[in-house]
């Protein structure tokens, strides 16, 4: 092993290597932090320019895209209100309520510190245990994916806010949503209209941009319009500093980051979940350690950003180990393992053993890059918070169409960002918590998939979610998440009653 | 200032480019073609179809001079691609990286009545992908013939997935069944979650294509037993055919590029002699070869002829699974 390292840290500090490394943690990042361009758009820009490239050089530039993307995502939903990939949903929850107090620069620093905290522990899982997770992983069946989904989804019940009942109505809603387009299992047509572009279903990407988006403009515009001297006032006036979280923070933070990065590389690990779960079973854990949450506390901007980092190590373990890829980004990088002739698997830590360790190096510079980027890019990120806020929002406008019709080249997508902007706006007029909504869109098709391909196994019967182990955990303890609101008064009130 | 004066400077310098690029190929004065061609690509970014058939439109767009872009328009089996390029222009610049899912995802009912296979044309046909029948490492059966024989011994009972109902390789899944005269229980997933199934143990065996089942191999984690397709796969020396052992299965997909019927003549001709050449090119096949995928190059008129051969046998093997809705 340590021949392998020192032979991997040869290749890893090749000056090429590093020179493909920060490029693509910079495409990463910047990709990440425009609404509407994600790091999978920059990842197949990349794709050509792999070709060309010596094995690891070619893998790095996808690690440093991959890495760099997951904690780019948090800058514009932090300062924005806008998450820039699916992952950052729920790190807007408190980093805009942060930012709007002011906190902008306190909270960016909690999310680099949380991505590179999360980043490095991932890198770890995967050097010190990767094939016994991966054995573990394999256990992770439909069945299994189902009912984690589900306890995922229960989250809805912390995420909704003042009202529980408009939550769950948002999070149905949600679901009803991607119920559109081709089903998972038979791939009939449903509620398509006879149109073409329905068939894909209704994309994440363009609800999450205009939902989140659309009301923040049209609010911004109402007041300009009612206040001329609003259009020429900078968005926020506080000085917004950049900072990293103090030791105390650190101390503070330390077990939820632990847990957090633990969520995350666990549910990287398994194919086909990924990103958003991890990163809203994380913003559920901080919520349970501080009550504050939800109004803009370092704990719920740190939680989602460690688990979504930790998802990178994870989903390399799968890759690396078996050679299946668990998401669209592993599924690119799998390709670029195979132009240069490596077919991951267990001969590729045993033939290329030092190939392996100069990734886990990269992995580790392009975590160490993204801090000095982003050290130095808080201050310049801030900036935007300067400029008028509604030509700020008019940009924004601008980013939304493009960056809707950018992720399919697709131009019903538009449409669909339209409508939804308009939803979310009424939504939030009426006092419905958005993020339900996207948590499901997020998840549904994935529930009904795995749903579906259970009972395929199990020829039609439900017992297959109670008679495996791992399946009837996750459903009792989502169970308990949704039934906990109504117990818990009744409880409490028998406390008090038997103390009087 | 100082900022105003650099950019008016570098304006400059790009016009200059432009203009002088656009001068020179005035010279040439070709008919066809004169812009950028889009190409559409009707799977996700990264996987096998989709990297082959980039590398396939960097070569061919060096015989044409101009560059060929891949876009990614993945939806319906293929169907959103494909309706996106017949409600395009006629004219050459809209083209398909076309696949075997031209007759699936038509007979599925994702396309609209009519526009089955004939509305399109052959341009050439370039590559060859196989499926093949894996189970586990460990598992009991050593070759084909056990399999089959363990098969028909305990019919229905022998789980099988594949990657989706009326997918490909539940199709060969089914031939396979013909062929053999044994009753499989088909266990529909994806490409990804059939392969994790049978190394976690949830299935007995899958169809898959090739090239997916070569890695697993490699790595110890199955065991292929045959291919489907005419000869062996040089990626899987070992591995006998189907057919070699007298079972008639040999559906294979082919990739190649396709266009609207409208099309005329003599855009038709460049873009196949283009693509003849970078299909039949050293490097290309050098790289297809990565990807477990075999090159065979056939020009216009044989593909046309494939892809109506092809056609007819998906449409008969949707229809026993009860999956042919036009």
């Amino acid at each position: 092993m340590l021949e392998y390292l020192s032979q991997g840290l040869g290749i890893a500090l090749q000056w090429e290597n590093i020179l493909f490394m920060f490029i693509g943690t910079i495409l990463g990042l910047v990709f990440a932090s425009i609404p509407g361009l994600t790091f999978s758009t920059a990842l197949i820009l990349m794709i050509p320019v792999t070709f060309g490239l010596d094995p690891v050089p070619a893998i790095s530039v996808l690690l440093g895209v991959f890495a760099g993307g997951m904690s780019g995502g948090s800058i514009s939903a932090i300062l924005l209100g806008i998450p820039g990939t699916p992952s950052a949903a729920a790190t807007v929850i408190d980093g805009y309520e942060m930012a709007k107090r002011g906190q902008a620069g306190r909270a960016l620093g909690m999310a680099v510190y949380a991505s590179v905290f999360g980043g490095i522990f991932s890198l770890l899982v995967l050097m010190l245990v990767a094939p016994q997770l991966a054995k573990v992983a394999l256990k992770f069946g439909p069945a299994e994916i189902f009912a984690l989904v589900i306890f995922g989804l229960s989250t809805i019940v912390s995420l909704s806010g003042t009202s529980l009942n408009k939550g769950l109505l948002a999070g149905l809603f949600g679901l009803l949503l991607t119920t559109v387009g081709l089903d998972p299992v038979m791939g009939l047509q449903r509620y398509t209209f006879g149109q073409s572009w329905l068939m894909i279903g209704i994309g994440i990407m363009p609800v999450m941009i205009g939902m989140f988006a659309f009301p923040e403009i049209i609010e911004t515009f109402q007041r300009a319009k009612n206040n001329k001297g609003v259009s020429k006032e900078p968005t926020d006036k506080q000085v917004v500093k950049a900072s990293f979280p103090t030791l105390k923070e650190m101390k503070s933070t330390f077990l939820l980051m632990l847990k957090s990065s633990a969520i995350g590389t666990g549910l990287g690990a398994i194919p086909g979940t990924g990103g958003p779960i991890a990163s809203f079973l994380a913003y559920d854990q901080a919520r349970r350690q501080n009550p504050r949450c939800g109004k803009g506390a370092i704990e719920g901007v740190g939680a989602p950003e460690a688990a979504n980092n930790g998802v990178t190590g994870g989903a390399m373990i799968p890759l690396l180990t078996l050679g299946i890829p668990g998401d669209s980004a592993t599924a690119i990088m799998l390709g670029a393992f195979l132009i240069h002739g490596l077919a991951p698997g267990p001969l590729l830590f045993q033939n290329y053993g030092d190939l392996v360790y100069a990734i886990f190096i990269s992995i580790l510079i392009i975590y160490v890059m993204v801090l000095v980027i982003q050290f130095f890019g808080i201050r310049l990120f801030v900036k935007v918070l300067d400029f008028p806020k509604v030509n700020l929002m008019i940009a924004i406008l601008a980013m939304t169409v493009v960056g809707s019709f950018a992720i399919n080249l697709n131009f019903g997508d538009v449409i669909i960002m339209f409508f939804a902007g308009l939803l979310g706006y009424l939504m939030k007029r009426y006092g419905f918590p958005i993020t339900p909504l996207i948590l499901a869109l997020v998840l549904g098709y994935t529930i009904e998939d795995n749903f579906r391909k259970a009972l395929v196994y199990s020829d039609g019967s439900l017992a297959i979610f109670v008679q495996s182990p791992v399946s009837l955990v996750f459903l009792i303890l989502a169970l308990i998440m949704l039934l906990a609101p109504l117990i818990k008064p009744l409880l409490e009130k028998r406390a008090k009653a038997d103390k009087a | 200032m100082r900022i105003k004066k650099l950019l008016a400077l570098v304006l400059a310098v790009i016009l200059i480019l432009v203009t002088g690029c656009t001068a020179a190929d005035n010279e040439q004065k070709p008919e066809y073609p004169t812009k950028v061609i889009d190409m559409s690509v009707l799977f996700g970014a990264g996987g096998g179809a989709d990297v082959v058939g980039r590398k396939l439109a960097d070569l061919a767009s060096k015989e044409l001079g101009q560059p060929i872009v891949a876009n990614n328009r993945v939806g319906g089996g293929g169907a959103v691609g494909y309706q996106y390029v017949l409600n395009a222009e006629p004219n050459g610049y809209s083209i398909v990286w076309n696949s075997t899912s031209i007759s699936t995802s038509y007979h599925a009912g994702n396309m609209p009545e009519g526009q089955d296979y004939s509305a399109f044309r052959g341009v050439a046909k370039v590559t060859d992908e196989a499926s093949a029948l894996a189970v586990k490492a460990d598992a009991r059966w050593e070759t084909i013939e056990d399999f089959i024989a363990y098969a028909k011994a305990n019919p229905e009972q022998v789980t099988v997935a594949n990657s989706g109902v009326g997918s490909f390789n539940h199709l060969n899944a089914v031939l396979i069944e013909q062929a053999t005269g044994v009753k499989f229980k088909h266990i529909p997933m994806d490409a990804t979650t059939s392969t994790t199934s049978l190394i976690g143990g949830r299935v007995d065996a899958i169809v898959n294509m090739a090239f997916d089942i070569i890695q697993q191999e490699q790595a110890g984690n199955v065991r292929a037993l045959a291919v489907v397709a005419d000869t062996r796969q040089d990626s899987l020396p070992d591995v006998p055919t189907f057919k070699e052992r007298g079972f008639d299965a040999d559906l294979t997909m082919y990739r190649g590029i396709a266009v609207p019927k409208e099309t005329p003549d003599d855009v038709v001709k460049i873009l196949e002699d283009a693509f003849i050449k970078a299909g039949k090119s050293d490097e290309f096949k050098e790289f297809a070869g990565k990807y477990g995928v075999t090159v065979n190059v056939l020009g216009a008129k044989e593909f046309e002829a494939l892809m109506k051969e092809q056609d007819e046998q998906v449409a008969k093997a949707m229809d026993l699974i009860g999956m042919k809705k036009q």
